[in-house]
């Protein structure tokens, strides 16, 4: 059974030119891809269009049902862009290196899922043309937002964290994109000089670029943290049962690193497919991605249900009312398929034969990124139908609008990953290198018995250290 | 605009809102009402649709909750555990109440509003700014007893046509779509009683300013007033009932009390300004 | 105006507070307001508006609602010569409230459905036409009919339009006036005008302690609802009186009561009975307030046959009489449901035999006071009219038919086949605001402004505390030029019949000089008699009430019938909201949910959950509602407030014509009543069809507001013992 997670004795030019040629010639099959993308996003843009024009009534939203699918959906495609944060920036600073050949991608999904978010909170506003009222912009009539609103915190934590991520993104790709710049010809060579920022490979460069890329992913930590954080507060921060809730916000970040790792599940199964990929996004990797997915998946249901277990004991009877109402009302059918796939399907990964079968786990990551975008539907509607007021009990069920909207917003995130894995090696060049040389030096038996630096590194060798010379 | 100005608006802002509003209320528009008065006739709903420009939505866009029926009168039949279920006839009635916004002091839709478009006036009342309205609806969703009304559609494009339309009050807007809406205690009518008021250089008095509901209830069940001025009839009410602003919780919810003042969903802590009176049962 | 010196203000100035400048100052805009160049109407620009006209400030004038017959006096705010919005007159009988339809009687004025010109049949159909023309068609066709070959078919009417009518109909030769309402009293008068001597009497809620009402939904639909209401808070309040409802469906009233009592329909009689029987057997009243031959049925009329009869059990009975005995003085009411039956007129008599036994008679109910001039007096309607008018018209009586404020094609029953005989009648004018169902028949059509365009009078019907003229008076300029009202139309009839003495020229003028013409004790001290009405918006004229008498009459009660193979009774409730089908067209009361059930903008059927279960129907399944004169289908609405064997569903809705707002919602229950009459006042027995009902086995979900039907144990509407309440509140 192949275990190594890479080939070390993989060349370096081929490394190069497996992902270069990745981004070059597309194929029918990536024409039709986008073709299938804008078709999807031409449905979301002309719903939007019907809906700016008309109103939100076609959407089907109501009284009390004022939230439904744009929100669950935001909140669905916020979760998505932890995963890049997680594969990158926490993985890094642990020190996985396996992360190394998929966090581009990751980090990809991150600023893309982020852009597809950004664009519900505005979509989903009765008044769109007026957006910019939540930013804090300098006014003739000194009009600010309003600071205590969890809208106005998701405005400043959406922006902060789209800024953030794809500057992470792009200086994490400088390096690659040197190399691209060597590689290309025409408007690509153009592109990439001026994004390679005049990257040589120097040794000052390398060190200046070591510690920002430590510093950003010190930074965005946090930030991907308190940004799932504060669209709980959406919630959590509301004085209805069932959202009003003071687990939210890490149930929240752990439905995010969940849903985003089964993302990455995804479409780790799909480069791997269509780029041949095979030796970079190799099945040892799978195997760690699909563990720490299951891990992921373990914290998330044991939240869910100290979430049930906080209310029933909690004894707050309205509270107590949303929740059997969720578990028996209108949208209990839902609510259920959630619990499927949010905890008992998740049981998949923890088997090595299944975790190591590709369409198993394609089928299965999908199941459980249905069930993470039910689990928001599911935290959205079911409070809106029963709260405390009995008079306004109401069950709804989203317009066709909505759901073009949210249909649509799956062809723009994949319009955008499309565009990307072809403008942008979706594999990290230099570090698959760093990997591989890191590999051979560490990894094969007898530089391990060598170099063995584990705890006993010092004792054994007795040398002075050599950083610094 | 110079930053000097920008910084100044800013410490303007900051010394306002840093406390969370207003404290020095220059008045405090309440309502008291007596739901062994009320007969659950609906006239009060239709005098608000009469007075406040109220679209009507028609039979698809009401029937999907969409409608605009900022007091309506709800109709509760008893529960089971209340002895309904066992009977065969609904033999003690029903129980009426009419729902207006509480214009709580402690609104849960005020804070969360992006924009500041709903806030608490000096008058107490809780405000809402259509032009400032930018609909992100977060306000209906948190407001407890959902008396916030959306317009999810330009209604004004179906609801007056010609000649219904010169009825529209001039004093207040026309909403249009994407925007929030609710009752305002018909704040036309305060500033009008204010003016007029003002004109004639007195003070308000009891009885100058009357809500649309208020005025045309047939058995008087709605009383509006000021509770800043003692001789208000409304604030007589309350003081009757001992309901205090602030509390959580009344009198009437002491063991062995006999008052019958209490507000809906006082223990949510969201400080309504409307005070019910029991519904009076003879058995 | 700029090259004119004298323009209307200075005219008013010179004019001061008399005369014409009186008017003008209590009018709103007056279209008889004359400049003093030529006599001319000139239309004077904002430019230079009323003295009293300040932009942005409303103005309120007097004046009287016309949506329901009970006549309440409003207040019309004017702003910029609009009318925005009524309130009650406090000075009148309903005091500050007004009622939803009062509310939305606005929309009656502002519709966009009415008629803005005469029409006429021409090929068929209704075509627009001149009035220079539908005059000269009026004259062809009435003008020179036999007499008593023309008759007028109304609603309610009152004041100096009755008086025109009269002299009007005199001119034609012809005595024919029939005036229908579909919500009607008539029964209840009738048995008033037996027992006590007087149709109408007063009833004084707010003294009783307790009422007990067999159907009449005095808070809803019944007489005067809005001034019953004011009274019912005095009942309400202090030592807190009871109030017992029996009767098949839930009205408003009996959703307010203490005892909501489902009786079998048209078994009120046998309760009152019943109740009148524990009365003297176990509370030892005493009955020698009652003839002999009454003591005897109440005899017959034990708590078992009660309940055997009606299905009100004898705890229910017993727990009525004791409230009736313990709380006096007491009212017991009868209406609606109790009425509109073959035996109406025995439960109205029996209920009427509690008053009598239980001494409420000159308590809580007394003599009213009528308007001394019995000209102005006001015409109540009857069904009873309707069927006569139906019967004469069979017949061929008429060459001529005049209709106005009535629509008898959507509220009488199908299987009188009104339309078909109607068809004998060769010409038939309609007067009206819209095209309803009888205007889409008429042969010619009058357009009338409404009642906040035109001068009028009227007298309530029901006059409890004084007797009073209404006065109404424009709220603004017609919306239409070519409107009519009733009165200008009435009088340019008399001129074209040439009938000396009203050679007026406007019905404005008219009233001023009848007004003037009224008994000194009527007009009182006021210094300008004319405008002093106009401003308060009613003449109050004090009249003695009359004394009532006690002749109680037959008690026998006729069983009811067992129904075959219709076991079900229909009952087509009436209800403010639609009222007789009049509101139909007015989108705030199709808007408003229905009082008790909460259904908007459609019909409904109401069955008791024991009856859905039986036909395995759940609410929003359709229903087949079937009588020997044809089927309704109808979606449910279940609840424990309709008699087992009662199926109930609201008139009012099921418009064919009337409109945008009206037409093709909801169904008329109307439609498929049998003709059964109540033989003594010769009314429609309208509760008396019998139906079977079958599922249909479609579905829609019913248009109803309100997620939840209870409270779900939120205190949301809290409440408090009477006991409790009489003790901390009591007076």
């Amino acid at each position: 059974m192949h275990t190594k997670d890479i080939n070390e004795n993989i060349a370096w030019a081929k490394i190069n030119e497996d992902v270069l040629r990745s981004m070059e010639n597309p194929r029918v099959g990536y024409w039709v891809a986008v073709a299938a993308c804008i078709l999807m996003v031409s449905c979301a843009v002309l719903a939007e269009i019907y809906q700016y024009q008309v109103g939100m009534g076609p959407s089907n939203l109501n009284w009390p049902h004022m939230w439904d699918l744009y929100i669950a959906t935001f909140v669905f495609w916020i979760g998505m862009s932890h995963s890049g944060t997680l594969l990158s920036a926490i993985l890094h600073i642990i020190g996985a290196d396996w992360r190394k050949p998929i966090y581009r991608f990751a980090e990809a999904m991150t600023t893309f899922s982020l852009l597809t978010a950004g664009l519900f909170p505005i979509i989903h506003l009765g008044r769109v043309w007026n957006m910019y009222w939540v930013l804090p912009y300098v006014s003739d009539r000194g009009i600010w937002p309003n600071f205590r609103s969890p809208l106005i915190w998701d405005a400043f934590a959406i922006t902060t964290y789209l800024t953030s991520s794809a500057m992470f993104l792009f200086i994490g790709m400088i390096p690659d994109l040197a190399i691209c710049r060597d590689n290309a010809r025409g408007w690509r060579q153009k592109l990439y000089t001026v994004l390679s920022l005049g990257w040589q490979g120097d040794d000052r460069q390398w060190r200046h670029f070591r510690r920002i890329y430590l510093l950003m992913a010190c930074f965005l930590i946090p930030l991907a943290v308190s940004v799932h954080s504060i669209v709980s507060a959406d919630f959590a921060m509301s004085i209805m049962p069932g959202w009003h809730i003071t687990s939210f916000p890490p149930y929240f970040v752990a439905g995010a690193l969940y849903s985003g790792c089964a993302a990455i599940i995804t479409l780790f199964i799909i480069l791997r497919y269509f780029f041949r990929f095979e030796e970079y996004m190799t099945i040892p990797i799978l195997e760690k991605t699909c563990k720490l997915t299951f891990a992921i998946a373990m914290v998330w249901s044991y939240l869910t249900l100290v979430e049930f277990a906080s209310v029933w004991y909690g004894h707050d009877m309205a509270s107590k009312e949303a929740l059997i109402a969720r578990f028996t009302g209108a949208y209990a059918p839902f609510f259920w398929v959630m619990l499927f796939c949010g905890i008992v399907a998740p049981f998949g990964l923890a088997f090595e034969r299944m975790r190591r079968h590709l369409p198993t786990m394609f089928v299965l990551s999908l199941i459980l990124n249905v069930g993470m975008w039910l689990e928001r539907w599911m935290i959205v509607t079911p409070t809106l139908e029963s709260s405390y007021y009995p008079f306004a009990f109401d069950t709804m069920w989203p317009g066709i609008v909505q759901w073009a909207i949210v249909f649509g917003s799956f062809g723009w995130f994949g319009l955008l990953f499309l565009i990307f894995v072809k403008v942008f090696p979706s594999v990290s060049m230099y570090e698959v290198k760093e990997m591989v040389f890191h590999r051979r030096h560490y990894h094969s038996e007898e530089q391990a018995v060598k170099f063995h630096r584990r705890a006993t590194d010092r004792q054994l060798t007795d040398q002075p250290g050599t950083e610094g010379a | 605009m110079s930053l000097k100005n920008v910084l100044e608006n800013w410490s303007d802002y900051r010394k306002t809102h840093e406390q969370g509003g207003h404290h020095e209320y220059e008045h405090m528009w309440t309502l008291a009402i007596d739901l062994n008065k009320c007969t659950g006739c609906n006239a009060c709903s239709v005098a608000c649709y009469a007075e406040n420009n109220l679209a009507t939505v028609g039979k698809e866009k009401l029937h999907k909750g969409q409608g605009m029926h900022w007091l309506r009168m709800e109709r509760y039949w008893d529960e089971p555990q209340m002895g309904g279920d066992d009977a065969e006839y609904h033999e003690r009635g029903a129980s009426f109440l009419p729902m207006m916004c509480q214009h709580c002091n402690a609104a849960t839709c005020e804070p969360v509003c992006p924009v500041a478009a709903t806030y608490h006036t000096p008058d107490g009342l809780n405000a809402q700014v259509y032009n400032r309205c930018i609909g992100s609806r977060y306000c209906s969703n948190n407001c407890p007893y959902r008396l916030r009304y959306f317009n999810f559609y330009s209604y004004y494009d179906t609801s007056w046509p010609e000649p219904l339309n010169q009825q529209l009050n001039p004093d207040i807007s026309v909403r249009d779509k994407g925007v929030m809406e609710k009752c305002t205690f018909c704040v036309q009518r305060i500033r009008t009683g204010k003016d007029q008021a003002a004109s004639e250089g007195r003070e308000l008095r009891d009885g100058d300013v009357v809500t649309a509901c208020a005025q045309s209830c047939p058995t008087q069940a709605i009383v509006f007033g000021d509770m800043l001025d003692e001789e208000s009839e409304a604030a007589k009410l309350w003081a009757k009932q001992q309901v205090e602003l602030g509390p959580y919780e009344q009198k009437k919810d002491k063991e062995g009390s006999e008052l019958r003042g209490y507000r809906v969903l006082e223990a949510l802590n969201t400080d309504p300004c409307v005070m019910y009176l029991d519904r009076v049962r003879e058995a | 105006m700029s090259g004119n010196d004298i323009n209307r203000r200075n005219f008013l100035k010179f004019m001061g507070l008399g005369g014409v400048g009186a008017a003008t100052l209590t009018g709103c805009d007056m279209p008889t307001t004359v400049t003093i160049e030529e006599g001319k109407e000139k239309v004077v620009s904002y430019l230079a508006p009323e003295e009293y006209v300040i932009p942005g400030i409303g103005n309120w004038f007097a004046s009287t609602c016309q949506q329901c017959p009970s006549g309440c006096g409003v207040h019309g705010r004017v702003r910029e010569g609009r009318v925005l919005k009524l309130e009650g007159n406090p000075e009148t009988l309903n005091g500050n409230g007004l009622c939803m339809m009062g509310q939305a009687s606005l929309q009656t004025h502002y519709n966009p459905d009415r008629i803005t010109q005469p029409m006429a049949r021409k090929g068929g159909s209704l075509v627009p036409v001149s009035w220079d023309e539908a005059w000269k068609l009026l004259q062809e066709n009435a003008g020179k009919v036999d007499a008593g070959r023309s008759a007028w078919f109304t609603g309610t009417v009152s004041g100096h339009q009755a008086v025109l009518l009269k002299a009007l109909n005199k001119a034609w030769g012809s005595q024919d006036h029939y005036v229908y309402e579909a919500i009607n009293n008539a029964v209840g008068e009738a048995v008033n005008e037996a027992v006590l001597g007087e149709a109408v009497p007063a009833y004084h809620l707010n003294k009783a302690k307790a009422i007990l009402s067999f159907g009449a939904d005095f808070l809803g639909t019944w007489v005067s609802p809005v001034h019953f209401a004011k009274q019912y808070a005095e009942f309400r309040t202090g030592d807190r009186g009871i109030l017992m409802q029996v009767e098949p469906k839930m009205s408003l009233t009996g959703a307010n009561a203490d005892m909501w009592v489902a009786a079998r329909p048209g078994t009120e009689g046998v309760v009152a009975l019943g109740i009148a029987n524990v009365l003297i057997s176990k509370h030892q009243v005493s009955g020698s307030v009652l003839p002999q031959a009454a003591l005897d049925v109440i005899a017959q009329y034990d708590v078992n046959k009660v309940t055997e009869v009606s299905g009100v059990s004898g705890d229910q009975l017993v727990r009525m009489a004791n409230y009736l005995r313990g709380n006096s003085p007491s009212l017991v009411l009868s209406g609606e449901s109790a009425h509109n039956h073959e035996n109406g007129y025995q439960n109205a008599m029996a209920a009427m035999m509690l008053n009598i036994l239980l001494g409420n008679v000159g308590k809580t109910i007394d003599g009213s006071n009528k308007l001394a001039v019995e000209e102005l007096q006001a015409k109540t309607g009857s069904s009873a009219a309707l069927l006569k008018f139906a019967e004469a018209v069979d017949a061929g009586k008429y060459d001529v038919v005049f209709f106005k404020g009535t629509n008898p094609l959507f509220t009488a029953p199908v299987a009188m086949d009104l339309a078909g005989k109607l068809a004998k009648v060769p010409f038939k004018v309609s007067l009206s605001m819209f095209l309803d169902d009888t205007t889409m028949q008429a042969d010619l059509v009058l357009p009338l402004s409404s009642p906040y365009e035109e001068w009028n009078t009227s007298v309530a019907p029901y006059q409890p505390v004084e007797a009073a003229i209404s006065m109404s008076q424009p709220l603004m300029n017609p919306l239409s030029s070519e409107t009519r009202s009733f009165g200008d139309l009435l009088l340019g009839m008399l001129k074209h019949h040439g009938v000396d003495g009203y050679d007026f020229p406007s019905y404005y003028a008219y009233l001023q000089d009848a007004m003037d013409k009224l008994p000194a004790s009527i007009k009182g001290s006021a210094v300008d008699f004319w405008a002093d009405s106009v401003q308060k918006g009613y003449v109050k004229a004090t009249a003695e009430g009359g004394s009532l008498t006690t002749k109680l009459g037959d008690l026998s009660q006729k069983a009811v019938d067992v129904g075959g193979d219709f076991p079900m009774h229909l009952v087509p409730s009436s209800n403010q909201t639609m009222w007789d089908g009049r509101n139909a067209n007015l989108p705030w009361m199709q808007e408003q949910p229905d009082q008790i059930s909460k259904v908007f903008w459609d019909s409904w059927a109401e069955i008791h959950p024991k009856t859905a279960a039986k036909l395995g129907v759940h609410e929003g399944d359709y229903i087949r509602i079937k009588s020997d004169q044809g089927s309704i289908d109808v979606k449910v609405y279940i609840y424990k407030g309709v008699h087992v064997d009662a199926v109930a569903v609201p008139m009012g809705r099921g418009h064919k014509e009337y409109g945008r707002y009206a037409k093709g919602n909801g169904v008329n229950p109307l439609s498929i009543l049998s003709e059964v009459i109540e033989p003594t006042s010769g009314e429609l027995a309208t509760h008396g069809t019998r139906v079977s009902i079958t599922k249909t086995g479609e579905h829609e979900e019913l248009p109803r507001l309100g997620g939840s039907e209870t409270q779900v144990g939120r205190r949301l509407v809290s409440t408090v013992s009477a006991e409790v309440f009489r003790r901390t509140e009591g007076a």
